[in-house]
């Protein structure tokens, strides 16, 4: 059992007291940054689905975004097999849809079974994708189901997390929901409207039916400004999350309404391109392809600053491919990347570089100089692109930045590879190794360096391959992380991403919500949206 | 008019295709996706890459009534149209509407009270707003929390009140005019009876212009007021080169356009004294 750290207990001492006082009803607002794609759960891939879904959508086991500890929910209890192939869940009893159509083990079999279906191409059936064969689903009983993957899945119940259950029988399909909430009511462009589900089966410590609050107004706003602005107005509760600017300027005026609960688990990295048939000068490919040219890059680059600078202290120097955030999988062997130009031209004289005149040249004489693309709009982005071109002039490297916007910069990086260096973010939403497999495999996807590579093209490589495999058919968690903290040393010693930093979870949130424990995980502010409770005086005009 | 539509989307549809990044998705950088489940959005995606093919199809799908499927909202062009037309044509027609009563009171105020400091001063004001980007006014009615369609009618109210004012300006010149002025006519009998008869069929005229460019305009507004209309689906379809969407967008504005033109010289024609 996980030991909890006095800052968790005091959080839900927190809550608890706050249940015990909370006044229900009221709506609470915010804003989605983008139109929702589906209000199929199945098919959620972007943001603002994923929002409505974590809000409506009722699942077997929840991680709880603050212990990171996976919870009983609909499943009251589950059992793993020993090959990681099968798990068994006994179900709720008593747990109705929220048009009233009670909750059974063939709701669970039926949503399963659409999730695996290959032509549906569901973005959450994925994560359980672990072989070739078919999903068998057994119903054992109304509130027992056995499911069987073809091969183990790591870490397989804590994938359920992401797994809103459907009804086979509603007649409303995916919006009969059993989460907290379901969708009442939507226009395109504007908003999407929430309401409270009358038959959620959670209650709180006094025996009161959850959630508190009345219903959710999401409106759908992705100007950031705009949204900034709505939120000093009152007109809206909560920016989930927030950029460092933003969080200055409203703490700068209300200090009470800003939250920074330190580093996320996203990261800012750049990355060189490795692709052989790139069309780029065959001796940058060269350059690229060097550990030695990598690690002097890494090591010529301040990340102190660029965490200072770019994000006003709200970063921390990353270190690695995995933020200290993820308390389950992060290797606390690996040590802070030094700034150090003295090391970092020490390594490129070891493949034949030398300063001429305060110009880079290589061993031919080629004069270093790339450029690094990054997506255009974003200011910080742009700021650390101009300190890294900063930081790489002092070692005589002559970089140019280019802004291009994101369908032409994915183009580049996963169609032409007409590019030298990236500047991008990574967002993590998981915390299992097992959603960055096409991140790492080097036949994967998302291989940013040199994907879909027909064998591994370097020896470090095929061992990352090796691996990523061994922890992912593994079911013994030490196993598994054993594997992972050596890929993480091997990225870091071969530096493929030059990690930069890990931006800080930041969150604004008015006065007016209470029960608000802000955390690292996505959603940081509304994880706990069924506890979250609005001030009365406040309640009383949104009811 | 067809020809016009036709070429019209088919010019679209070649620059969105042209453009780079037209088959690329963010979620494809999405590290959870199996490489099926991106391979089958890149073969969705392909099958829009051979542009003929893509405008034929669509063609023969529209008149049908199918304009296909939006790719970054994942829903019925159709139905996207139907939904949002309605909000764009109240914001451009309040906005249209507005525009034109500011600008052409202020024309005529400037043409009846012959005062040059009134005048430069209604000149430098429809000039400043001239010089102010439809963006940032849509900004400052948000900050105002003004209604949207003032910032459209900021938009349409300089170009009309200037040319408006340079046909009153020529029309005042007129050798009949010069001469009912120095008979003694009111002002105000000259505008009606002599001036606007000259004038009128070039404002008729200048409509249809007006209509294309407040609905220019409703781009930059609607995307940052957040309104649920055409423009703000045109500047998400452009962002995520949703070709079916976009291609549509252009016939609905192109026949708009024509239709706003058309009617201008139809009301202009009928206007016309006739021979006897």
């Amino acid at each position: 059992m996980m030991r909890r750290t006095p800052l968790i207990r005091l959080a839900i001492i927190l809550l608890i007291a706050v249940s015990s006082l909370a006044q229900a009803g009221g709506e609470l607002r915010f804003c989605l940054r983008s139109e929702p794609k589906t209000f199929n759960p199945l098919l959620v891939a972007d943001d603002a689905s994923e929002t409505i879904r974590y809000l409506t959508g009722g699942v077997l086991i929840r991680v709880n975004r603050l212990t990171q500890a996976a919870e009983p929910e609909l499943a009251t209890s589950w059992k793993l097999s020993k090959d990681g192939r099968s798990i068994t869940f006994t179900l709720r009893d008593k747990a109705f849809f929220s048009d009233g159509t009670p909750f059974t083990a063939e709701d669970v079999a039926t949503t399963v079974r659409q999730m695996m279906d290959p032509q549906l191409h569901s973005p959450t059936g994925d994560a359980f994708r672990s072989g070739t064969g078919d999903v068998a689903v057994q119903v054992l009983a109304p509130n027992r189901v056995t499911i069987t993957f073809p091969a183990g899945v790591a870490g397989l119940d804590r994938q359920f997390d992401q797994v809103a259950i459907m009804s086979a029988k509603s007649p409303k399909k995916e919006m009969a929901v059993l989460g907290p909430f379901y969708v009442a009511d939507y226009k395109a462009g504007s908003y999407v409207l929430l309401r409270r589900n009358p038959n959620y089966w959670k209650k709180d410590t006094n025996g009161r039916q959850l959630p508190y609050l009345d219903g959710i107004r999401l409106d759908i706003q992705s100007n950031r400004d705009i949204e900034a602005l709505r939120f000093r107005r009152g007109e809206i509760d909560l920016i989930n999350s927030i950029d460092a600017e933003y969080y200055d300027r409203i703490g700068e005026a209300s200090p009470a309404l800003v939250r920074d609960a330190g580093p996320s688990l996203d990261s800012e990295q750049m990355w060189f391109n490795q692709v052989e048939k790139a069309p780029i000068p065959g001796y940058r490919i060269a350059w690229f392809r060097s550990r030695n040219f990598r690690r002097a890059v890494s090591e010529a680059i301040n990340r102190d600053d660029l965490a200072r600078v770019a994000f006003s202290s709200h970063a921390k120097p990353a270190m690695g491919p995995v933020s200290p955030a993820n308390k389950i999988w992060f290797n606390a062997k690996l040590k802070p990347i030094a700034y150090n130009t003295a090391s970092a031209l020490q390594r490129l004289q070891k493949d034949g570089f030398r300063l001429d005149k305060g110009v880079l040249r290589d061993k031919d004489g080629h004069q270093v100089e790339f450029s690094i693309v990054t997506n255009s709009g974003n200011k910080y982005r742009e700021r650390m692109a101009t300190m890294i071109q900063q930081d790489l002039g002092k070692i005589g490297m002559k970089v140019n930045v280019v802004t291009l916007d994101f369908p032409s910069l994915i183009e580049r990086m996963t169609e032409s590879f007409n590019y030298e260096a990236a500047l991008l973010g990574l967002t993590n939403v998981d915390l299992d190794p097992n959603a960055q497999m096409t991140v790492w495999l080097s036949s994967g996807d998302n291989h940013q360096w040199n994907p879909r590579q027909k064998s591994p093209e370097t020896s470090w490589e095929a061992e990352i391959d090796r691996l990523m495999r061994e922890q992912a058919s593994a079911v013994d968690f030490p196993v598994r992380k054993a594997a992972f903290d050596r890929v993480q040393e091997i990225v870091a010693d071969q530096a493929p991403f030059i990690y930069l930093v890990n931006k800080n979870a930041l969150s604004a949130i008015s006065t007016a919500l209470q029960g608000e424990v802000p955390v690292v995980l996505r959603p940081q502010t509304y994880w706990n949206i069924e506890r979250l409770t609005l001030k009365a005086e406040i309640a009383k005009t949104r009811q | 008019m067809l020809i016009t539509v036709l070429v019209g989307a088919f010019l679209t549809a070649t620059l969105i295709r042209l453009a780079p990044g037209f088959d690329a998705d963010v979620q494809q950088l999405d590290s959870r996706l199996s490489h099926e489940t991106v391979e089958a959005w890149r073969a969705e995606r392909a099958q829009n890459s051979n542009i003929v093919r893509f405008y034929f199809r669509y063609l023969g799908a529209a008149l049908h009534g199918d304009f296909g499927q939006s790719q970054t909202l994942n829903r019925p062009v159709r139905q996207l149209i139907a939904e949002r037309l309605p909000v764009t044509a109240r914001l451009v027609g309040w906005g249209v509407l507005l525009g034109w009563t500011l600008a052409l009171v202020l024309a005529f105020s400037v043409s009846l009270i012959r005062w040059v400091g009134f005048r430069w001063i209604a000149v430098v004001c429809a000039g400043a707003l001239l010089c102010i980007p439809s963006a940032v006014l849509a900004l400052a009615f948000v900050i105002l929390r003004a209604p949207a369609f003032l910032a459209i009618a900021l938009v349409v109210f300089p170009k009309i009140f200037s040319i408006t004012r340079s046909f009153l300006e020529k029309s005042y010149e007129l050798p009949h005019i010069v001469t009912a002025r120095a008979k003694g006519i009111s002002e105000l009998r000259v505008l009606l009876w002599h001036v606007l008869p000259v004038s009128g069929g070039q404002l008729i005229a200048l409509a249809g212009v007006s209509v294309s460019l407040a609905l220019g305009a409703s781009i930059p507004v609607e995307a940052l007021c957040g309104i649920a209309g055409l423009g703000q689906l045109a500047w998400q379809a452009a962002l995520g080169r949703d070709l079916p969407l976009l291609v549509t967008l252009t016939v609905v504005v192109t026949v708009v356009t024509l239709a706003a033109n058309m009617t201008s010289d139809i009301v202009n024609e009928s206007l016309k004294p006739r021979a006897a």
